[in-house]
């Protein structure tokens, strides 16, 4: 059983000439496993930090974040990232570039290719193992890039508004494959995102964030059984409060600046 | 294949116009052919030859001039294009390192690589190595620079995500950074390219008597506009088909964009 702790959390960056911007104030949250958790903020508000902190890419300046019980410190295998877009290596084909952190890690060539195929099976990419990332589309892309997490069996996957850049159809094909490819593998998830629509989608929880500085402001519980169509009238219901939140948040935000 | 044809054919036709003018214009007297002969007139000059140059010691195959000129160049850019990637990489790993080798190598770098021509003549004398000196140091500097550029532009996004996928310090340089800048540094080298070319033509002019540039001095000391215009020519066929391998590695081997 993996678990994730985050405890009074703060980031300060240290702006040039001692110019310190506070990203975020004090954020707790817990994670358990299996669990999809979303977290939604307006634009900003610290987020995406709180992934990297979580991913161990960067240090907290305050609070500790605890994965299984022991101190994020650094990258954390563990614990991998999905970034929104423009991650793949663009020198490295498909099946190399889900391959890359088994190189890393010093796996056998055979066992490396012999896992890259499964999983690219899996995410219906066999086909295009040998394609460089200029050559797919964006969906494909960011099906690369779950797959190449995916390699690894990380206990947690932490997602960067992965699908922010892709148009709306897309999106929601890859909302749905991501659903079918979590319950297959039931990696723990962690997923910023700033579109409502698409926490109240995919997430068993909804966490809201704060305008900058972030904060945990709520947590929200989505008690709808999956697969989960827009157009179910508890979906809006939901859908609504979260507005309301969002609403208040990004006005709040437009105050600071 | 047809669509090479087709570019090759659609860069070749503004030539034969050119030239197609030129014959027109010397058949027709307007041009002195004694100082500017046409192309029929120094290829069939080649030709009588026996596509040979100059005499006794200093005469060579005119292939030969080509091949040794060309090598002398990629040569040069080669080691300068290696030299100068693991320069920018190393100095680009220590914030010491730069302070101390940066702005010896921005100094270093507006000089154009003919006043190297001296220096290279006294540290190894009149040959080859001269040669690849020249190119080298018209390539190296500009290039270490281009380099440590583009180690600081690498899209940050691959470094985090080689990073969380547990790449070490030195694998993220070796297995993200160095693959990311290469294609940036060799378009740096690409353009820097020309220049070196010239820097060779002026060196094997002014001292080491043979390649292509020795032919245009031989046509001036003999006094021969036919061996002068010969000697033109091959300089910038010999320069675009370097070019051209150069644009093949840029679009076939290192064609990436740093972000994709």
């Amino acid at each position: 059983m993996s678990s994730l702790k985050i405890s009074n959390v703060r980031k300060t960056w240290q702006g040039e000439r001692g110019l310190a911007v506070e990203a975020i104030q004090d954020a707790s949250l817990e994670v358990s496993s299996g669990e999809f958790v979303a977290i939604l903020g307006p634009s900003g508000c610290g987020k995406s930090t709180l992934l990297e902190l979580c991913a161990g890419l960067e240090p907290v300046s305050g609070g500790e974040i605890l994965i299984d019980g022991e101190r994020v410190s650094g990258p954390n295998p563990k614990a991998v990232m999905v970034f929104q877009e423009h991650s793949l290596f663009p020198w490295l084909n498909v099946e190399q570039n889900v391959g890359f952190g088994l190189k890393m890690k010093g796996v056998h060539i055979d066992e490396r290719w012999r896992r890259c195929r499964e999983v690219l099976e899996r995410v219906k990419l066999a086909k295009f193992a040998k394609h460089f990332p200029h050559q797919l589309s964006g969906g494909m892309k960011q099906r690369v890039a779950i797959a190449r997490a995916l390699v690894g069996q990380p206990d947690f996957m932490l997602m960067d508004e992965p699908f922010a850049a892709l148009d709306f159809q897309t999106r929601v094909l890859m909302q749905q494959f991501l659903l079918e490819v979590w319950s297959g593998f039931r990696s723990t998830i962690l997923f910023v995102t700033h579109q409502i629509d698409e926490a109240v989608a995919l997430a068993d929880r909804v966490v809201v964030m704060s305008a900058a500085p972030g904060r945990v402001l709520e947590e929200v519980k989505i008690g709808l059984p999956r697969p989960r169509s827009m157009t179910d009238p508890r979906f809006n219901d939901y859908r609504v409060r979260l507005t309301a939140h969002m609403e208040r948040e990004v006005m709040r935000a437009a105050e600071v600046l | 294949m047809q669509a090479v044809l087709r570019s090759a054919a659609a860069a070749l036709l503004p030539w034969l116009v050119l030239v197609a003018l030129w014959e027109f214009a010397a058949a027709r007297g307007w041009m002195t052919t004694t100082l500017f002969p046409p192309p029929s007139q120094f290829l069939q000059y080649a030709i009588e030859s026996d596509f040979r140059v100059g005499f006794g010691k200093e005469g060579m195959p005119i292939p030969a001039a080509i091949v040794a000129s060309s090598l002398r160049v990629v040569a040069g850019l080669f080691l300068g294009f290696v030299a100068a990637v693991a320069t920018g990489i190393l100095v680009s790993m220590s914030r010491w390192a730069s302070a101390a080798v940066l702005p010896i190598v921005r100094g270093l770098a507006p000089i154009a690589p003919i006043a190297w021509i001296p220096i290279g003549i006294v540290i190894f004398g009149l040959g080859n190595p001269t040669a690849v000196f020249v190119v080298f140091t018209g390539v190296y500097f500009l290039l270490t620079l281009s380099t440590v550029a583009a180690v600081q532009s690498v899209e940050p996004r691959l470094v985090k995500t080689a990073r969380t996928f547990g790449a070490s310090k030195g694998q993220v340089w070796a297995w993200v950074i160095f693959p990311a800048v290469l294609p940036q540094v060799f378009t740096m080298l690409r353009i820097n390219f020309f220049a070196a070319w010239m820097a060779v033509l002026a060196a094997e002019m002014v001292g080491l008597k043979n390649g292509v540039g020795m032919i245009v001095i031989l046509g001036r000391e003999m006094f021969n506009p036919n061996l002068i215009m010969l000697g033109i020519c091959i300089i910038g066929v010999t320069g675009y088909a370097v070019d051209a391998l150069l644009l093949f590695i840029q679009r076939k081997i290192l064609w990436w964009k740093p972000a994709e």
